[in-house]
């Protein structure tokens, strides 16, 4: 097999072989060869060093007083002060509950769900059902979140469509879109209606790739439908099922923004209030500095970074393949 | 296999199942509480968008009598709301504005992601493995939002419609997809023979690798094109001082003005004082209808070849 594998050595015009040419061939000579592939990247480089990285390093100021009227190095160093305050700030634990909370719900109630419609559909034996589905399913995945809070207004809001149905009907109007108390239910039902179905692609995916004949060889040994699923189905997707709850627990932290601001209004601060949005509305556009709201943010981000590497090692550990190439 | 199959097979022959011979036909009841789930899914994302469809083409009357905001069927058709929208008044500014950056958003953020794809699809290169990881740790580790906010800002970029294009413009995940798709897809030995008749990688990228490559591109262009659509964090956090929005930030005044909320007093308030009437339910619509309509428009194209380009994503990256 001559095509490039991720682990093959590079295969050039000069050196057809490069597997035992390789070790001779100094950096210069390398890079005789790759100068051009280093132009192509340098634009990639440049983005990422530019909005990756350098905001990455501005991190550092969540240890400093900063401050944007003197130069940067007379900032004194105040070590974790900005983070003794931020766990004293009566705001932020709410925040880091709420954030939690999410996203344990998305883990508990979504991810299931999305398991279980690609189950439904990789089921279903018609193509023709099965496509005309996912194409109605994927669809709300592209819509923005302004898009979905204003569908589920319409649809469930004081003056929305259920409202009038039930109000015709001599009930009282609904106050759905407004209540607190059943927010998290309607974050549910909108995650349910926008990303769901998306969620679902990449176990279809994992479904079509198990063996047929596995699925044969326990219908001969008597397994009905429902053990075959325990026994065939389930262990046949559970490497993709545990790659996306690693990344799902390394992004436990972020919830997102846009959805909770753009109900914040409607339900109030108290239910809605996640990191990201305690970040724009306490420093951003609030009253504390900089370093506060850094610090808000690198404690999301050294937790994140923590979680997906721990649980990286959790499902080594126990066997599984994890995030491959990082680990 | 089953008495079943045998007897039914000759007679179904024309119409081909796809259900294998050892699988036994689920009961009537299984059937139809499938059938009645996958239906209302399917219910659930298709009436709220009729609705909102219809609304944007009924008369005010029509809407005053349903005594509602959303309308299941239309009477008395009009299209005044459309009239508005593209009357050249904010809603058509922001409409183009929104067009512009999806445009110019996309088409920079595809030559990135293009020749990024490809500078790292030849494992063995000079550097590869550096900036392979420069890409993947992205994955791991978020910047935060105060800290992107002051690299705007000290780049002059505040309040400029550049911040929404360069913080935004490279997707890792989408480039791991491209790279992927170059590595295993594309067969080695063309780009080798390519390379023996004297080549530059350059033009093996531009006359090779891109035409076999074209719905995956398709599909990252869409991945990309749909978020610069879908711009509203980016336009709040680095340009809330400039008069044009992009369009999702126009929608979101709109439906705050509606809510019976203090805020949407105050939004009221202010179409008053610009001497413009506050939004009606059926502009409302019709500004959801197109800001949805180029995403439904585009989606069938791409659609098939969704899964390959997920797949490809996150299995291989």
């Amino acid at each position: 097999m001559a095509t490039m594998q991720s682990e093959a050595p590079p295969l050039t015009a000069r050196n057809p072989d490069a597997r035992t040419v390789k070790r001779k061939r100094s950096f210069a000579q390398r890079l005789r060869f790759d100068w051009p592939l280093l132009v192509l990247a340098l634009p990639v480089v440049a983005q990422l060093a530019v909005f990756f990285y350098w905001p990455s390093a501005w991190n550092v100021i969540a240890f400093m007083d900063y401050s944007p009227h003197r130069p940067f190095w007379d900032n004194p160093i105040v070590g974790f002060a900005w983070f003794e305050r931020l766990f004293a700030d009566p705001y932020f634990v709410p925040a880091l509950l709420n954030t939690l909370k999410f996203a344990a719900a998305h883990l508990l109630f979504l991810f299931p769900l999305s398991v279980a419609l690609a189950l439904v559909m990789h089921s279903v034996v018609s193509t023709k059902v099965r496509s005309t589905f996912q194409s109605i399913v994927y669809l709300p995945y592209f819509f923005s979140w302004v898009l979905v809070v204003t569908v589920f207004v319409q649809v469930l809001g004081a003056d929305g469509l259920v409202s009038n149905w039930i109000m015709g009907l001599g009930g009282d109007r609904l106050s759905f879109t407004s209540n607190p108390d059943t927010f998290l239910l309607l974050a549910w039902m909108q995650w349910a209606w926008k990303d769901a179905g998306w969620g679902m692609i990449i176990f279809l995916a994992a479904l079509a790739s198990i063996n047929p004949s596995l699925y044969e060889a326990a219908a001969v040994d008597g397994a009905n439908r429902w053990r075959r699923m325990w026994h065939v189905t389930l262990p046949g997707i559970r490497p993709v099922i545990i790659l996306l709850l690693i990344l799902q627990i390394g992004g436990i932290l972020s919830v997102g923004f846009e959805q909770y601001q753009l109900q914040r209004n409607a339900i109030g601060y108290q239910a809605t209030e996640v990191l990201d949005t305690y970040v724009y509305y306490r420093s951003v556009i609030g009253t504390e500095g900089a370093s506060f709201g850094t610090a808000a943010g690198l404690f999301k981000g050294a937790i994140g970074l923590i979680l997906i590497l721990a649980a990286n090692k959790v499902a080594h550990r126990l066997g599984e393949q994890g995030i491959y190439q990082k680990s | 296999m089953t008495a079943n199959a045998i007897r039914t097979a000759p007679r179904r022959s024309p119409r081909k199942s796809a259900r294998p011979v050892w699988d036994e036909e689920p009961s009537f009841a299984g059937k139809a509480v499938k059938a009645l789930f996958l239906i209302c899914y399917a219910g659930a994302i298709l009436v709220p968008l009729w609705a909102i469809v219809a609304t944007s083409f009924a008369s005010e009357d029509a809407l005053s009598r349903a005594g509602g905001n959303l309308l299941l069927i239309p009477t008395d058709l009009s299209i005044a709301a459309y009239r508005e929208i593209f009357s050249g008044g904010a809603l058509t500014d922001s409409l183009l504005l929104t067009v512009i950056l999806t445009a110019g958003g996309t088409a920079f953020s595809m030559v990135l992601t293009v020749c990024g794809a490809y500078a790292l699809a030849r494992p063995g290169s000079v550097l590869h493995r550096p900036i392979l990881m420069l890409v993947l740790f992205t994955f791991l580790f978020g910047p935060g939002m105060y800290p992107s906010f002051l690299v705007v800002q000290k780049l002059g970029l505040f309040n400029d419609y550049l911040s929404l294009i360069l913080p935004v413009a490279l997707s890792a995940f989408n480039l791991i997809v491209l790279r992927s798709f170059f590595m295993n897809t594309i067969p080695g030995e063309l780009l080798d023979a390519a390379r023996i008749d004297g080549a530059g990688e350059f033009r093996i990228l531009l006359t090779i690798v891109l035409p076999m490559s074209k719905a995956i591109l398709a599909v990252v262009a869409l991945f990309y094109a749909v978020g610069y659509w879908n711009i509203y964090f980016s336009a709040v956090l680095y340009t809330p001082g400039l008069e044009v929005q992009p369009i999702q930030v126009v929608l979101q005044r709109m439906l705050m003005s509606t809510q019976g909320l203090p805020e949407g007093a105050a939004a009221t308030a202010q179409y008053q004082a610009q001497g413009e009437a506050a939004p009606t339910a059926a502009l409302k619509m019709a500004v959801v209808v197109c800001t949805v309509l180029p995403i439904v428009i585009m989606y069938p194209f791409i659609q098939k070849h969704f899964t390959k380009a997920v797949i490809t994503g996150a299995i291989k990256g």
